[in-house]
């Protein structure tokens, strides 16, 4: 059922070339952070990609990169270096953390393309002026696309691409709704493909298919158990493989805090007087990348709610290695899960994952939270 | 050949007294570790023979070997076994083997076993890692650490140390003692830097001993990070082969204030990852007869 959107996440560059084919003169801008607003670009006509990892080992970021810069941005900027993604007629990058931001600028320099957009969305989003301020850069990144694509991006234009972008992130909610279920009709590398491969296509191809998903789901049997629920929480996170290997030990993960799940589609843009103003808002609202969570730690209440919703009985935060904005808030976020009863396995990330390790581990936490029978 | 230093005993023994025909339940507990194999027999949950040996590069042959080992003598036929289960790094790699359960488990409850319920912090100093194990009275975990992809603070740290010094391995912890003064510890917990760092030091002249020192005490100090980060609760207890080398016990228990619940004679501390296994296959055979 979600084998189309693996294949999409599989075959990304060819997806994007296939894209441009069918859409001539249309541009592929490559994101490098979710706080890129989507709104804006499609209403450019231009179709926004995530740029991520493959989880390959490689050498080619050595020169350019610092050794203690998180693995991912590493894999991302590898990306560029090896020229996996040649046909990207621009790039851009919403500010979050340093780390990916040193991955943009060097692409910028060694693999220039016709656009780079630098986005300086505000770190303190609690800020009472983060709003305005947000606003005002919007409209500096609408007028830069106008200019590149030569397209008008009227109101209406957003309106609709406003519309588009809803759509898209209300069908993955219903889907994540089923997930609630005793037993989900879903596994949770499956709703990561879907989310993934929803950064990557064109919102009209990706909706289409959930719509056709969201008919057969509910009625879905599956030919495994359930086992322990788990919630997973962490920085960027595409390891099919690690979630793979969680899911084959007798756990299904059954909801996420990742930038590559819950934390970019969960809200939608409500459309109330000034467009600009209006998608500004969600995005300063949306819930936070820990690069932006302060000084209220706002992601606890959020993470807690999540976890009682799905009824996630433990709790698996994994973070990249020398993520600095997880690192600060994972003691919180442990703390705060213990105290409300959900124990949590604390992992760390690199481009490639030690399976067998990281499986003792998994395997010896699900054995805390379970086999009581065994005493 | 040249002198294997690093080399440790394999051995075997029964020490049950009880006719193991009169048993209700046998069972196995097969630990296939990174650097050692070893098999528990137990009679109704109590420990009747053990054997300890080298892993191989193959986790299921390495399995049948301890396991043979372990029964040789005995007179119990792997068939009379009722149960096995199978813990450790090649835990998922023994065929014959009904069911595996992590070594972090079975450390715990095999602590339990050894000490008595009052074991709370379980430290299990492995050959290629080394795991800070919290459990209630029962012997279940109730949380735990382990260090990430190296081998420092484990033994095959010090068989290389081991090697290098020309030190048979069992000697190393008591030569460590021998020194005036406690050295500096080896400033990297990377086996492989370590081991430069303490030629360098064996160029500018120190002893062997002090040498010796001064990694056993950079060992203790990675696995007091270990400990301290998952909370020490007395009692306390240490498993694995580590566990034996005195260099290193004694410098944990002086870095961290407080002393191990000692060596119970009865039981090889290396084995309580098996003897919680084969408790476990005790257990599952009760749950299958009920």
């Amino acid at each position: 059922m979600f084998e189309q959107m693996q294949n999409w996440y599989d075959k990304r560059h060819a997806y994007a070339k296939e894209w441009k084919k069918n859409h001539p003169g249309g541009k592929v801008l490559g994101c490098f952070c979710t706080y890129v607003p989507e709104e804006l670009v499609y209403a450019a006509g231009v179709l926004p990609v995530r740029l991520l990892g493959s989880h390959e080992p490689q050498s080619v970021t050595e020169p350019h990169i610092f050794g203690m810069y998180c693995p991912f941005c590493r894999d991302v900027l590898a990306q560029g270096l090896q020229k996996r993604y040649d046909y990207l007629d621009g790039i851009t990058i919403s500010q979050s953390c340093l780390h990916i931001r040193q991955a943009y600028t060097s692409w910028q320099m060694h693999v220039p393309t016709g656009f780079s957009y630098y986005l300086p969305m505000p770190n303190c989003v609690q800020s009472p002026h983060a709003l305005s301020y947000l606003k005002g850069e919007f409209l500096a990144f609408k007028n830069a696309l106008e200019k590149w694509t030569g397209n008008e991006i009227t109101d209406e234009k957003l309106r609709q691409a406003t519309e588009l972008v809803n759509t898209n992130r209300r069908l993955m909610r219903q889907v994540y709704d089923l997930r609630k279920q005793d037993n989900p009709p879903m596994t949770g590398l499956e709703a990561m493909y879907m989310v993934v491969s929803s950064q990557m296509t064109d919102k009209n191809d990706h909706s289409k298919l959930l719509e056709k998903i969201l008919k057969e789901l509910p009625g879905r049997k599956m030919d495994r158990q359930t086992g322990a629920r788990l919630m997973i929480i962490g920085s960027e996170d595409d390891d099919t493989a690690f979630i793979k290997m969680v899911e084959s030990v007798g756990a299904t993960l059954v909801v996420d805090d990742h930038c590559t799940g819950t934390r970019q589609f969960w809200n939608e843009t409500e459309l109330k007087g000034d467009v600009l103003t209006s998608i500004a808002k969600r995005y300063i609202d949306r819930p936070a990348c820990p690069s932006k969570d302060w000084p209220e730690r706002r992601r606890l209440p959020h993470i807690l709610k999540l976890a009682k919703d799905f009824n996630a009985k433990g709790a698996i935060i994994i973070q990249q290695k020398f993520c600095d904005p997880h690192e600060l808030d994972i003691p919180a976020i442990i703390k705060d899960l213990k105290k409300n009863g959900i124990p949590s396995l604390f992992l760390e990330f690199d481009v490639t994952v030690p399976i067998g390790p990281f499986r003792t581990r998994v395997e010896a936490f699900l054995e805390m939270i379970g086999q009581d029978d065994l005493f | 050949m040249a002198k294997e230093y690093w080399r440790w005993p394999e051995y075997r023994m029964t020490v049950g007294e009880k006719d193991w025909k009169s048993g209700k339940i046998i069972t196995a507990g097969i630990d296939v570790g990174s650097v050692s194999s070893k098999t528990a027999i137990m009679v109704d949950g109590e420990l009747y023979a053990f054997s300890l040996m080298r892993t191989g590069s193959n986790s299921p042959d390495s399995a049948q070997k301890t396991l043979n080992w372990a029964l040789e003598t005995t007179g119990i036929a792997q068939k009379d076994l009722h149960y096995i289960v199978g813990t450790g790094y090649g835990r998922i790699n023994i065929p014959f083997a009904n069911k595996a359960i992590t070594e972090i488990a079975c450390h715990a409850r095999g602590a339990n076993y050894v000490w008595g319920n009052t074991v709370r912090t379980v430290l299990d100093m492995g050959g290629q890692d080394c795991k800070a194990i919290k459990c209630d009275e029962k012997g279940k975990v109730t949380a735990f650490l382990m260090n990430d992809k190296c081998a420092a603070g484990t033994g095959r740290g010090m068989e290389v140390f081991s090697d290098l010094l020309a030190v048979p391995i069992e000697e190393v912890g008591e030569l460590s003692f021998k020194v005036e003064t406690e050295p500096q510890p080896v400033s990297s917990t990377c086996v492989v830097f370590a081991k430069s760092e303490a030629l360098g030091l064996l160029r500018q002249g120190w002893p062997k001993e002090k040498v010796l020192a001064a990694y056993c005490s950079a060992m203790a100090h990675r696995v007091v990070t270990l400990l301290e980060k998952v909370g020490v609760e007395k009692d306390f207890v240490v498993t694995g082969g580590i566990s034996k080398n005195v260099g290193v016990l004694k410098r944990v228990e002086k870095e961290l204030k407080t002393t191990a619940l000692p060596r119970n004679a009865k039981y090889d501390p290396q084995l309580a990852g098996a003897m919680g296994a084969a408790l476990f296959a005790k257990a599952l055979v009760e749950k299958e007869r009920k």
